[in-house]
């Protein structure tokens, strides 16, 4: 079995930068639900969101949160939806990171091809 | 439905899914309908959680370098297919339809952690050419004997596609389908037991990523539920992992086999009542 060392390294380098992604995308989305979830609960005397996400894409979404948070319309609603984009946009920022790290420092063209399908894939499914 | 009472069962749901390794999806989504939820929202809203769960417990495998990225990349594609078919397919099916075959992966999932045999492992000693091609041979460390394990993986011809039905079962019913992933990962590519778990933890990110794109464009994800769902399932999880350390896995798979196979005959009886 042939595992070299340099490779080792490398790869080990990565393990370290998708942990980080993952752990921070997943506190940044509880962070932000959990707050928006207390604001509106003292707001409003109740906890419970009552509004709906009529079939819209994640980028759409994301988008219309981002305007408004431009607009200075900061409210919990908001808060609560940027927590869900946060959330989904995780695994895709670990699959990006992948395809840059296969292209970039490995020249690996195949995992380069492969990681880059699914991303590809999940950029049209998040946009369609 | 109050807020309150939907963060208790997000919670237990994660609890007992961290400890049970099943993931917090097979729990939640059962209860979920029992207390009035349609079953459509539930698994839209269930994959939405298993997002977090799957994520926050893989950042910390994926660091102390338990996880197979190559093997992770590979399955990938796979899943994700899966998934993007399953949860169209539940979009347009009827709900009895659902209760019928949720129930059934409950059942096949007790099965699984009846006959479940012991973690053995031993090496593969020949790779075949398509899995050596995908470089799929790496090494990991050994927390118990304090040495680094190398191991090959193989039969990727074989895990590729089998990785698709365990897509498509996840996409469908809004779970991480983990043991699925497990078990193709153990018992056909003859991955280590830790290599497997940790290795599908990550997969089920990019999976129920797919799942959750199709479910949101189906406006099928209520934010006024997903919110308690999403908090409930995570710190669930989080403590359950911990709890783990300190209770025999006899006890745990004792008390997971009842939730198991009791939720199951009643998904199956509901979904011959009618899918109500």
């Amino acid at each position: 079995m042939a595992v070299r060392d340099a490779d080792v390294t490398e790869r080990e380098r990565m393990d370290v930068v998708v942990g980080s992604i993952l752990l921070a995308g997943v506190l940044v989305s509880l962070t932000l639900v959990a707050a928006g979830v207390a604001w509106h609960w003292m707001r409003e005397g109740n906890p419970r969101f009552d509004y709906t996400l009529a079939g819209t894409t994640v980028f759409q979404f994301l988008v219309a949160d981002v305007r408004a948070l431009a607009d200075g319309e900061l409210r919990p609603r908001l808060l609560l939806n940027l927590g869900i984009a946060v959330l989904v946009l995780t695994p895709y920022l670990r699959v990006l990171a992948s395809v840059v790290y296969f292209a970039v420092v490995e020249h690996d063209l195949k995992y380069t091809l492969f990681t880059g399908f699914v991303l590809a894939t999940l950029t049209y499914t998040l946009l369609r | 439905m109050s807020v309150a009472l939907v963060l208790a069962v997000a919670f237990v749901a994660g609890l007992i899914g961290a400890m049970s390794g099943m993931g917090g999806g097979v729990v939640l989504i059962p209860v979920l309908t029992l207390l009035g939820v349609d079953i459509k929202h539930a698994i839209a809203v269930s994959i939405v959680s298993v997002i977090a769960t799957s994520s926050g417990s893989a950042s910390a495998y994926v660091r102390d370098h338990l996880t197979n990225l190559k093997v992770a990349m590979f399955l990938e594609m796979f899943t994700m297919l899966g998934a993007l078919a399953g949860a169209a397919i539940t979009v347009v099916s009827g709900t009895r339809v659902l209760f019928l075959l949720f129930g059934c992966v409950l059942l096949v999932s007790w099965a699984v952690l009846w006959f479940r045999r012991r973690e053995q492992w031993s090496p593969v000693a020949e790779q075949d050419a398509f899995s050596r091609w995908l470089e799929l041979e790496w090494r990991y460390p050994d927390a118990a004997t304090g040495r680094t394990v190398e191991y090959r993986a193989t039969r990727a011809w074989l895990g590729g596609p089998l990785m698709f039905g365990a897509g498509v079962v996840a996409g469908l019913l809004g779970i991480g389908a983990g043991a699925l992933k497990v078990l193709i990962h153990d018992l056909v590519m003859g991955m280590p037991p830790k290599v497997s778990t940790t290795t599908s933890n990550l997969i089920i990110g990019v999976t129920a990523l797919a799942g959750t794109s199709v479910y949101l464009s189906a406006g099928l994800i209520d934010p006024g539920l997903a919110a308690p769902v999403i908090l409930g399932v995570t710190v669930g999880a989080f403590l359950g992992t911990r709890i783990l350390v300190r209770l025999s896995n006899e006890a745990v798979r004792r008390v997971f086999l009842c939730v198991l196979g009791v939720l199951g005959v009643e998904m199956i009886v509901r979904g011959l009542r009618g899918g109500s």
